[in-house]
Parts: C-alpha cells; structure tokens; sequence
C-alpha cells in the first residue's frame, strides 16, 4: 500500500508540474489583464502540432521544435492581443466570448489541417523509464516537471527584478496609476499576451512528448489551467505551482484509492471546495469588489 | 403601446404559421429548424441568466441534462406523461441549480466556470450513477412527444418547440418589466447602491438562476422526448454551451428577441451554408463569424439591424429592437 | 387546420424506380443505371476519426464496384453527423430527399439508434458497422443491417485469452458506453470459466495511466492485461506499463490497436501487443475481392488501409450488390434491397456474412493480431492465422 501511495505522490507531482506550466501563461494574462484567454489550451495545443509537424515531416527530435513553437504561438498571442485591445465596451464578457471565438477557429482549424488523429512522440528516450527507487516516471515526464520549475523560478524572478516584469506588475496592480508612472499598459499587456504564449509554447513541446494529442485536447487543457488559476489566486506564481502540484496529487490518490473513472471529479469538486471556502484561491490576495 | 406589447408576439406566431404551411413536409428542414429552436431556447435561458442575474455561465449544460435525465426518467420508469415529463424536468433542473447558489458569490469568470465545473460533475454522476441512468449506455426509446392533431410527427413537434420558445420569451419579458426586473436592472448597474437601498439582491439572483436552470432543463427535456435517446456524453455535451452562446451573442444578448434569432440565423447558416463549403471543420466558420461579431458589432445582429432600418427610415420613430 | 404532406419524397422515389424499370425494358437488356447510395457518418466532432475511417472505406467499395461492374454505377452522397443524433436525423432526412436508394455509415449506438428510426420510418435501409450494441437489433426494425457486433469481439478475446491459458486477468476499460459493455461481458464470461478478472475503469479523460497500472501490478498481479479503450488510452497505458513493467505474460487490446499506423508510430510501444485486426500486415490478399480491396484503396488514399476502410468496405460493397440485385430482379421500390440482403450469404474480408432476421451478422467473429517485428500477424483463430503467437511477450 505505502508503494501505491508513493508512486501516486510522486506521479501527482510530476503531473502537477505540467499542468503548472499549462497554466502559468493563462494565469499571466488573467493577473495583468483580468482577461481569461480561452484560447490558451489552444495555444498550447498550437505548440505540439507544431512539435509533431517537426517530429514526422522534417525528422527533428521533438524538443528541438521549440525553436518552430516560440514564434508559432508568440505571433498568435500577439494577434490575440490585438484584437482583444479593440475591444470598447463590457471588456470582462466581451474579452471572454472573442477568445472563445478563437479556441473554436483554432480547434477546428487543427481538425483541418492535421485530422482527428492521434499523435505523440515516438522518440525512444522520451517514454523509457526513470526509475528512481521505488519511484517510476517517463525521461520526459521528469524532464518536463524540471522545465517547469525552471520557467516558473524564471519568470517569477522576472517579474521581481527586471524593469519589464516591474512593469508588468504594476500594470496588473493598477492600470491608470502605472500609467502616471510613464509605463505604456498597452506594451505592456502585449508583452504579457506574448509571454502567456512564450510559456504555452514550452507547455506544448512538453505536452507532445509525455502526452497524446488531437485537435479536441485544447478546451480540456483550458479549462484545466483556469481551474489552476482559480486555486492558486490571482497574483501569485508560486501559487500556480502550488495549485497545479495538490491538483495532480489529488488526482492520482482518488485514482489509487478510489477510481480512475473519478479523476476528472477530482479537479471539479476541489475547484468547487476552494472557491466555496476561499474565494481569493489559495495564495491570492483580497481584492476590493467593485 | 398595446400592439406593440402584442406585435412581437404576432409576428413569431405569424413566422410559425408560415414556416409550417411552407415547410411542414419536408422532414429535413423540420428537423433542423427544431434544433435551431432547442439551441434558441437555451440561448435564451442564458442571456436572462446573463441580462437580469447579470451571471455569464459557461455551464448551462448541466441545466439541460438534468432536465432531460429527469423527464426521461420520469416517463420511462414511473409512466408519468411527457409534458408532465417535462414539467418535472424543469424543476429538476432547477433543483440541481439550488445545489449551485452558494456559486452566486462568485465573481464574472468565477461563476462562469464554477457553473461548468458542476456540468462536469453532473456527466460523471450520471456515467457512474448505473443503477439509475443506465451509464454510457443510456436510455433509449424515450417516450416520444404527443402529436398535435392534424400534423405529422415534426411538425407537430416543431410547433411545439416554437410555443415552448414563444412561451419562454413571454416570461422573460414579464420578468423584465416587473418590479424584480427593475431592481435587477438597477443592481446591474451597481450593486452596493442597490443594496443600500434595501433590495435582496442575493434572493433576486437566485431567483433569476432558478428560473434560468428551468427553462434550460425544460428544453434538455423537450429535446430527449424529440430525438428518443439520451447518454451522457450528448445530455452534458459542450455543444449545449457553445452553440448557444454563439447565438445569443450572434443575436444581440441584450435583446428579447435576439438569442432565438441568432440561433435561427447561426443554425440555419451552419447547417446549410458553412457545412457545405467546408465538410470537416464547418465550426471554423462559426467560430470566425463570433469573432467578426465581437469585434464589429458586439450587441450583436438585433440591434445592428435595428440600426440599419433606423438609418433607412429617417422620419419614423427609433423602433430599433427591444433592447434591456 | 395546417395540413401537409410532401409528397415529393416518396413519389421521386417511386418515379426514379419506375422510370429506370420503363428504361431497362425499352433498351438493350446491357442497361446502366446509376444509383444514389447516401452515407451519413461522423466526419467531425467526438468520432470524426473513426468516422473518415469508415467513410474511406465506403468510397473504397463505390470505386470497385463501379469498375467490376460494367453496367451499374453507385454515386455516393456523404453528410456529416457530427458525432450526435440529432445531426444524424437531420442527414437521414436530407439524404432522404434527395432520393438516395439506402443508407450506410453510422458511428456510435447512440447516434446509430436514432438515424436508424429515422431511416426504418422512411423505409429505407440502413447498413452499418459502427454499432455493436445488442440494443439496436432487438428494437424490431426491419431496415436495419449490420455486419459486426460486441459478441464477435468478445469471441476473439475470450478465444486468444483461453488459447494462453491464463490463469488471472485485468481488464482496465475506458468508461465509454461501448468499452464497457465489452470490458464486463469479458469478465463475466472469464470468471464463469474460471478465471479470475479483476475490472477497473478509467475517466476517458485521463492521460497518465500510472498510478492505475501500478494498482494492478502491486494488487492484481494477472497473467494478462487486457485494454479496452481507444488510441490515447493504449498508448497511455503502454507507455505506464513500460516504465512500471508489470510481469505480465501479454498485453491485449481490442479495436484501434493491431493497426499498421499504431505500428509505424509508436514501434517502441507496439513489440508483441495483440489487438483486433482482420488482416495481417503487409497485408495478404488470397482473393480477387481482397486484392482489388487493398489496391483501390492505395490509390485513393496513399496509404495502407485499417480496420475502419475494411469494415467500411465490406458494408458497402455488400449494400451496392443487393442493391443492383434488386435492380436487375424490379424490386427496387418493393422493399427489394433488403430481401437481397437477407438473401446474402457470401465470403468477405471479415468472413463469412449472412444477414439474420433482425439484421444481424450471426457468424461474425473477429480476429486477433500481435505486433511483431514492426508488422502485425494474425494468431486467433487458426484457421485465419498466418503466424504462432509470441507468448509470453511484452513490449519490454
């Protein structure tokens, strides 16, 4: 029994850290902007086609496709933001129903362009095994959990010490004040945009080579990541983590104790629990309403 | 004032009559008229959730499911009749929305996606809930709807379908123009100023969900008696959350009339028009066309129209479309 | 009162009928004509996969038939269902408007059920091997055909597992209506022989197979893991296997699995897994039939045909047949394609075919095939094997 509950543990955990990694762009945009990106599973989803399109078409290894994904998803963002920013009136709905215009155009695009098939990595070293005592996991599971972690402790010193990610903090604090201070919101929330799809393309690659993929997958991972972002509370990286680790630990201990046919019941009645009782997620601070 | 109370109402029964007398026989348009009607009542059911509870849900699926799972049930276990059936099913709608009040706290997007999380849960209760709903296997020969005498079988439910709309659209506008709708428009603009004034407005939202979840499981019900099958995975599906809100959206959310024409125009457009130029993946379209819309012109086709005649009538009064 | 019939329907019917009858005996008995066959499948949504399989397969047929017969020619109209049944109605109805002869196609019992109503109401027939479920041949319809159900599946399972000698079996199926019907009708059966079958089902959601794998190597500890689920969920769960490496003897899958594509994108994954399959790869063809199969379907598609083209192909060449045997007898406006059908009893790629009274095909069994050495070989049953079972056998 203890091995059962080791493995699940550590199978959470690293499932936790690529869902965190899902989800950090999505919580980047929604901290800054107030708006939730739809569209951001489909982002993601954007990066592996583009892994898998390296992978089976030119013969590359599938990491190596993160050099094709940046701009694939970071031009797309930047789209997005465009056309998010013409936005007058009901900024808060509004924004909402155009991403989800998006994750329909993509989505079906995706169906279009690669068919409902399936696909995933077929490299050898990506699925063979990282055996650490009693402990299993794929290379690429691993790997990608320390990706994760690298990006997170990244982007959570960017937004501290350099004068861009100051910027962008002091946007998502108060809009009209940093613009008194001479910092252009609208750049800002560009960059903002373009770093949520930075990190999804990451997310993407990752997801091609410990996942399997179809056109389908996007709704599923944007939901997943705002479910995240909910649990972790507005404002706080670290939080996402956090979140994205006790989601995937609460995952895999109901499919070992329980059953896997309620892992997806899992997220949705710990989405509820948070709400119910800490509105502001786990980590996040009080907001004023109104 | 009078006829104009009454002319929305005369015009959608006139637009029946002549759909039926034009159309009535041929099955193909019958059916596809009839989902357009399902998707515009559940448009409908969201735009007041959205306009008077002034909650953007993202789940209205679980509203529709429960409704359909419970008329079917109802009929198929206790041999109660459908429109019984159907009555059931919007109070069992309702009732599983009581479950989601504490929800009402939540804010914009919080709601939204709390709403969906529920539809999650309620499409995994029934798959595991065997004993009762029969799981991913369903049920099957569902009792279908009475027939109206002197039609054919789609037709006859097609005209239901249009009632069960009209109807709904009828209590919405009662809603809106009662004392509860004025307060709700007021607190829509702002809450605390609401509050102070003394108006509850924590029972009013729950109301408007209530009322809401009910049209949404009537129609869940309608529909299960219509086609005479039912699973989870189609009773819970995301195709009851898209589509609608496209429409609405489509139609001008802020209007009476605007989500059922919306889901007219958007159905009828897929289904005719984008399925044809592009077999596989004709959402693409749809979802381009939601996009144009926001972007364009995001009170949506009502209005716009409303607009247009305005600007082509420069002496007649702004009859520009009902709008909150 | 609104009253209203369309008369269009069945009069156009009636009139293609009787016009192509006053043709045949105004011209030389060597009378073309050409029918409307309508498919009405999932090409997109939840099915589009297996649904564009199927649909492939269907074209396949209409292709051979066309060029076999120099006489009839088969014109096929395709509307998409979009995965749910209340498209499916709609496309009956449409296809039936336009005058189609009989339908084919179909994915999924849900969506099958109702476009078969659909279709039975309009008297037309309606041809499937997307719908395994026992439900849709007790309802009493007499348009309704098909070539495969659940029983020909559990059949192989059960004869491949027996074949091993398994002593202890873990089923772990995917909570989809159809993978569980299969998944407890095997174990119910299993443990009525004997053996012992633990079951354990999974959300179709889940990508990381793990933790469950891992339930069964610590707990169960069977001879042979059966998978019952869909591409992503086998290659899920060989991936978990892979890295918790269970000491199983087999790993067993049923459909989407013993597929060249399986086998040419995953070859880490694949080595010595059995799933159902109808023909070995590279495929041998002893037949005419088999070989004109697999050419046309080559040169239509570039590419190797799977399960769904198979199926997709017997369902239509078997429609197209009846279809001009009614023809060429005059029976076409009278309910003649499905006599012709009943009538069937002919060799296909899936075997032996013959039609039931309630529209079923009672000898279907299907077969199992192992990966090996990057091509699959049929082990069960033995008259249809090209190749011994690599027993035991993993992928790792």
């Amino acid at each position: 029994m203890t091995e059962l509950l080791l493995q699940a543990l550590y199978s959470g955990l690293l499932q936790g850290g690529a869902y965190a990694l899902i989800a950090l762009g999505l919580a980047l945009v929604f901290g800054t902007m107030k708006i939730i990106n739809l569209a951001h599973g489909e982002l993601v989803l954007m990066a592996a086609y583009v892994a898998y399109a390296a992978e089976s078409a030119l013969g590359w290894h599938p990491l190596a496709a993160i050099v094709l994904a940046l701009p694939a998803t970071g031009l797309t963002a930047a789209g997005m933001h465009w056309t998010v920013s013409r936005i007058r009136a009901d900024r808060e709905i509004n924004s909402l129903l155009l991403t989800f215009g998006f994750a329909v155009v993509l989505t079906n695009g995706f169906l279009m362009l690669w068919s409902a098939d399936v696909h995933s990595t077929s490299s050898a070293w990506l699925q063979d095994a990282l055996v650490l005592g009693p402990l299993y996991s794929m290379h690429s599971e691993a790997l990608s959990f320390a990706i994760s972690l690298a990006l997170l402790a990244g982007l959570w010193w960017w937004l501290a010490r350099s004068w861009h990610g100051r910027a962008l903090r002091a946007v998502a604090a108060n809009r009209d004040c940093a613009m008194l201070m001479g910092i252009a919101p609208g750049r800002t929330e560009l960059l903002s945009f373009v770093l949520a799809g930075a990190l999804a393309a990451f997310a993407g690659v990752a997801l091609y080579c410990h996942g399997v993929i179809q056109p389908a997958l996007g709704g599923a991972l944007t939901v997943k990541a705002f479910i995240i972002t909910v649990l972790a509370g507005l404002g706080s990286i670290p939080g996402v983590l956090a979140a994205a680790i006790l989601l995937g630990i609460c995952e895999a201990l109901t499919v070992t104790l329980a059953s896997s046919a309620l892992q997806e019941l899992t997220g949705m009645v710990l989405f509820l629990v948070v709400l119910f009782v800490l509105p502001n997620g786990l980590f996040g601070t009080a907001r004023r309403r109104g | 004032m009078a006829l104009r109370n009454h002319s929305g109402v005369i015009a959608s029964l006139a637009a029946l009559a002549a759909l039926l007398l034009a159309w009535g026989g041929n099955p193909y348009i019958m059916s596809i008229t009839i989902a357009a009607l399902m998707t515009g009542g559940v448009a409908l059911a969201w735009a007041l959730l959205g306009n008077l509870g002034g909650m953007v849900s993202f789940g209205h699926a679980a509203f529709v499911g429960a409704g359909a799972y419970v008329s079917a049930l109802c009929t198929l276990r206790l041999g109660v009749p459908v429109p019984v059936g159907i009555v059931l099913g919007a109070l069992g709608a309702a009732l599983s929305a009581i479950v989601m009040l504490p929800a009402l706290r939540l804010r914009g997007p919080y709601f939204a996606l709390a709403i969906l999380a529920y539809a999650h849960i309620f499409r995994i209760a029934a798959t595991e809930w065997t004993s009762v709903t029969r799981g991913a296997a369903g049920l099957s020969a569902i009792p279908a709807l009475p027939v109206l005498p002197g039609l054919d079988a789609k037709a006859s439910a097609c005209l239901l379908a249009g009632l069960l709309v009209l109807g709904f659209a009828l209590a919405y506008r009662a809603i809106r123009a009662s004392h509860a709708g004025l307060a709700l428009r007021a607190m829509h603009d702002s809450e605390d100023a609401t509050r102070v004034l003394g108006v509850n407005s924590t029972l009013l939202k729950g109301l408007m969900l209530l009322v809401s979840s009910a049209m949404a499981g009537a129609i869940g019900a309608f529909n299960a008696h219509y086609i005479g099958f039912l699973e989870p995975d189609y009773a819970f599906g995301a195709m009851w959350v898209t589509l609608p809100i496209v429409a609405a959206i489509f139609g001008g959310y802020r209007t009476l009339a605007g989500p059922v024409i919306g889901a007219l125009v958007v159905s009828l457009a897929d289904q005719l028009l984008f399925k044809e130029w592009l077999p596989i993946g004709h959402q693409f379209l749809l979802g381009v066309l939601l996009v144009a819309m926001i972007l364009a012109h995001p009170s949506g086709l009502l209005p716009l129209a409303g607009n247009v005649l305005r600007r082509l009538r420069p002496g007649g009064n702004g009859k520009g479309g009902g709008h909150a | 009162m609104i009253q209203r019939r369309d008369f269009h329907r069945p009069v156009r019917r009636a009139a293609l009928a009787a016009a192509l009858a006053a043709s045949c005996l105004s011209l030389a008995p060597a009378f073309a004509a050409e029918f409307l066959v309508g498919a009405e499948l999932p090409l997109t949504g939840a099915l589009a996969r297996v649904g564009n399989g199927m649909h492939e397969g269907v074209h396949v047929a209409a292709e051979v038939f066309n060029k076999a017969n120099g006489r009839h020619k088969i014109r096929l109209v395709s509307i998409d269902d979009e995965s749910t049944p209340a498209k499916a109605i709609a496309a009956v109805e449409k296809l039936a408007s336009q005058g189609v002869l009989a339908i084919t196609g179909g994915y999924g019992s849900n969506n099958i059920a109702p476009a078969a109503e659909a279709a039975n109401r309009l008297n037309l027939v309606y041809m499937t091997s997307g719908g395994v479920d026992d439900s849709l041949v007790s309802a009493g319809r007499k348009n309704f055909f098909r070539i495969n159900n659940t029983a020909g599946y559990e059949r192989a399972v059960l004869g491949l597992i027996g074949d091993m000698g398994a002593k202890s079996v873990s089923i772990v199926y995917s909570t989809k209506d159809a993978t569980t019907d299969l998944a407890l009708s095997v174990q119910k059966a299993l443990a009525a022989s004997g053996v012992r079958a633990e079951a354990h089902s999974f959300d179709p959601a889940i990508t990381d197979f793990k933790p469950v794998i891992n339930k069964i190597r610590l707990q169960d500890r069977p001879d042979v893991i059966l998978m019952a689920g869909y591409e992503n969920d086998y290659v899920g769960i060989l991936r978990a296997a892979r890295v918790l490496k269970p000491p199983v003897k087999a790993m067993v899958g049923v459909w989407s699995l013993a597929t060249p594509k399986m086998a040419a994108e995953f070859p880490d994954l694949m080595p010595h897994v059995y799933g159902t399959a109808l023909l070995p790869f590279p495929a041998t063809f002893e037949t005419a039939d088999g070989k004109a199969f697999s050419d046309a379907y080559r040169q239509l598609y570039r590419k190797e045909a799977d399960y769904l083209g198979q199926f997709g192909y017997v369902q239509g060449m078997l429609l197209f047949e009846a279809i001009a045997r009614a023809f060429d007898k005059g029976t076409l406006a009278k309910g003649g394609i499905a006599d012709e059908l009943r009538k069937t009893d002919r060799d296909t790629l899936i075997g032996r075919v013959q039609f039931a009274a309630n529209g079923d095909n009672p000898h279907f069994v299907h077969r199992m095939g192992q990966h090996q050495d990057k091509k699959i070989v049929i082990v069960w049953p033995k008259q249809y094997a090209t190749g011994p079972k690599v027993y035991p056998g993993v992928p790792w």
